[in-house]
């Protein structure tokens, strides 16, 4: 799969992707990660020819998507906070139209409706309608009706969101399987864990632009490997720790303060932490806590967007209804 | 190798007609598990009738020796038909604002099934709307002249209902929810109902009110299956019920009205339906 510098803009004003570019070898998985508004949603709906880039190129399994649309979509399978089942159907009736309308013969679709209700454990609500179902059932259902035609390209447009932490993990379980099975797919986040559980490469998207790509660990790598993060009783006295710790670290630009916490970045753990416990004992500043640690994809995203993504991803949840239209997101 | 492959085209007319008759039958399959919904849009047909039956027909005065009743009923299964037709609006709307239309855009199915699919469910829903309509106007004294007479009007009306299909289907492709739908059509619809010949003759009207009446597509399609379903009237009450004109000018009339507006529409529909996507 492969996205060439995409641009689409809305309204003539709201720029969604300002030339977005990524490439997804035959059998990985591509992490989309982003807050809302970033520009992934857009990227797939470009991709599964849902909407018309302005300019770009993309192609899926090597057809291209603007000039054989009927060709792409024979190949590729979607399901997210977009794509959607019928709520006044069965959940077998809905595999079957998603079948019937992928001209598989009846025999087949009956046959692969059952063996998806199976494998996503829905058998035993398979002939009750959606109204009965639960959120983590829907989206199972949904990601079974992406699957019905056995494509090779996936698209899942933030499977998880809004779902309880429980169906989150379940849904994770299937989608392992599925990338073992050797599909291509592209997976859009805006949770961190998600993208690092589940992605081969990540690319990380901010207002319509990738602004950094990688595996999980090379983009931890890019804060300098290790955090040492020391605690304070209040802001004060953090402001004041950052000035006596100037200097530490791999470079000007390693100490960074959020709130009461100040975190260092560095590439020697264990004598970067001596050096600060050195450097604050002999300012005065007592702290609360102090540890070393890993980065996670929080801070990355802190590092490169310089605000954190789950601020910018907590608030649409308050939203009365996922999939209600935005054009951007 | 994937099946992908192996799957023919979807461009063949065999696959087209397939994908109309899966999407019909979902369409079906989801009106019949809301019979509360065809109620509710047969509710206020079925009140006007009793309500013009009993409380003002005795009133209505201009029909020589026809029964009211007989005059009635054809009105109210074009206004039923209509309101009926509303639905394709609805729930296009509602797909869209779900999603749903999304999932079959990704689809390698036929383009024009979402809407064939919707059109037919809902000219379906509305042959057994009028069947009801029908079935009340006979408890309430109605007795068309002919059957074949009734059969060809109401083949004629749904004929039209389908047509109306496509105006709301068209609305339903642009506006966010049900509830704009609704807002857009009702000012249109209302005065073409009833400032038509459905309750009234026209000639009760004001001149300036009668000339925009007698010339409108609902009165032509009324008076239509009116004529095919009354029977042989003199030419006096031709004049007065059916501006002069004759049955068969009045079913060629309806029957052009409802491929033009079908032709206009369905096209504007289409369109809108594919510039959405690639």
């Amino acid at each position: 799969m492969v996205a060439d510098s995409l641009v689409k803009t809305f309204n003539g004003t709201v720029k969604a992707l300002d030339g977005v570019s990524f490439e997804i070898p035959q059998g990985t998985v591509l992490g989309l990660l982003g807050p809302n508004g970033a520009g992934k949603t857009t990227a797939v709906r470009v991709l599964t020819t849902l909407l018309k880039p302005d300019s770009g190129r993309a192609s899926v399994a090597g057809i291209d998507v603007v000039a054989r649309p009927q060709a792409a979509r024979r190949v590729i399978g979607l399901a997210g906070q977009y794509a959607a089942v019928d709520e006044a159907l069965t959940g077998r009736e809905n595999l079957l139209l998603v079948g019937s309308l992928n001209h598989l013969d009846r025999r087949a679709r009956q046959q692969r409706a059952t063996d998806l209700l199976d494998r996503f454990d829905l058998s035993d609500a398979a002939d009750r309608t959606l109204k009965t179902y639960s959120g983590g059932m829907r989206r199972r259902l949904d990601l079974a009706a992406a699957l019905v035609a056995r494509p090779p390209v996936l698209f899942l447009d933030e499977p998880t969101t809004g779902l309880d932490p429980r169906s989150r993990i379940d849904l994770w379980s299937v989608i392992s399987d599925l990338v073992n099975d050797g599909t291509t797919l592209l997976l859009t986040t805006q949770y961190l864990e998600e993208a690092d559980r589940l992605a081969d490469q990540i690319c990380v998207v901010d207002h319509g632009r990738v602004i950094a790509e990688g595996t999980a660990s090379e983009l931890k790598d890019r804060l300098g490997g290790t955090l040492v993060e020391v605690t304070l009783d209040d802001d004060g006295l953090a402001a004041a720790a950052v000035g006596a710790l100037s200097g530490v670290g791999d470079d000007h630009d390693s100490v960074k303060r959020e709130g009461s916490v100040v975190r260092v970045a560095t590439a020697t753990g264990p004598a970067t932490l001596t050096e600060v416990v050195r450097r604050l004992d002999a300012a005065g500043i007592e702290f609360a806590g102090l540890q070393l640690r890993q980065p996670s994809l929080d801070d990355v995203f802190l590092a490169l967007t310089g605000h954190a993504a789950e601020e910018a991803a907590t608030a649409p949840k308050s939203k009365p209804s996922r999939r209600q239209k935005e054009p951007v997101s | 190798m994937t099946t992908s492959e192996l799957r023919p085209a979807s461009n063949s007319l065999r696959w087209t007609i397939s994908d109309c008759l899966a999407m019909t039958g979902r369409n079906v399959r989801r009106l019949m598990r809301a019979p509360d919904q065809v109620v509710f849009t047969l509710l206020s047909p079925i009140m006007f009738t009793l309500l013009f039956r009993y409380v003002f027909g005795g009133a209505i005065r201009g029909l020589g020796n026809i029964n009211y009743v007989n005059y009635l009923i054809p009105g109210i299964a074009v206004q039923t038909a209509i309101f009926t037709a509303g639905n394709s609006g609805f729930a296009l709307a509602e797909d869209r604002g779900k999603g749903f239309i999304d999932r079959l855009r990704s689809l390698p199915m036929a383009r024009s099934a979402v809407l064939a699919g919707r059109v037919s469910a809902d000219t379906l829903s509305n042959a057994v709307g009028l069947f009801i309509i029908i079935a009340v106007g006979v408890a309430v004294g109605f007795r068309p002249e002919s059957i074949p007479g009734l059969l060809l009007g109401v083949l004629l009306l749904l004929g039209f209902a389908l047509a109306t299909c496509f105006i709301f289907a068209l609305v339903g492709m642009y506006a966010s929810n049900v509830q704009t739908v609704n807002a857009a059509t009702f000012p249109v619809i209302f005065p073409l109902t009833f400032a038509s010949s459905a309750f009234v003759p026209t000639s009760t009207m004001p001149s300036w009110l009668r000339a925009f009446a007698d010339h409108q597509p609902v009165t032509i399609v009324i008076n239509a299956v009116r004529a095919l379903t009354i029977g042989n009237v003199s030419s006096a009450q031709r004049e007065q019920l059916f501006a002069g004109q004759s049955t068969s000018s009045l079913v060629i009339q309806s029957l052009l009205w409802a491929l033009g507006i079908g032709l206009v529409f369905g096209s504007l529909a289409v369109r809108r339906y594919n510039s959405t996507s690639i």
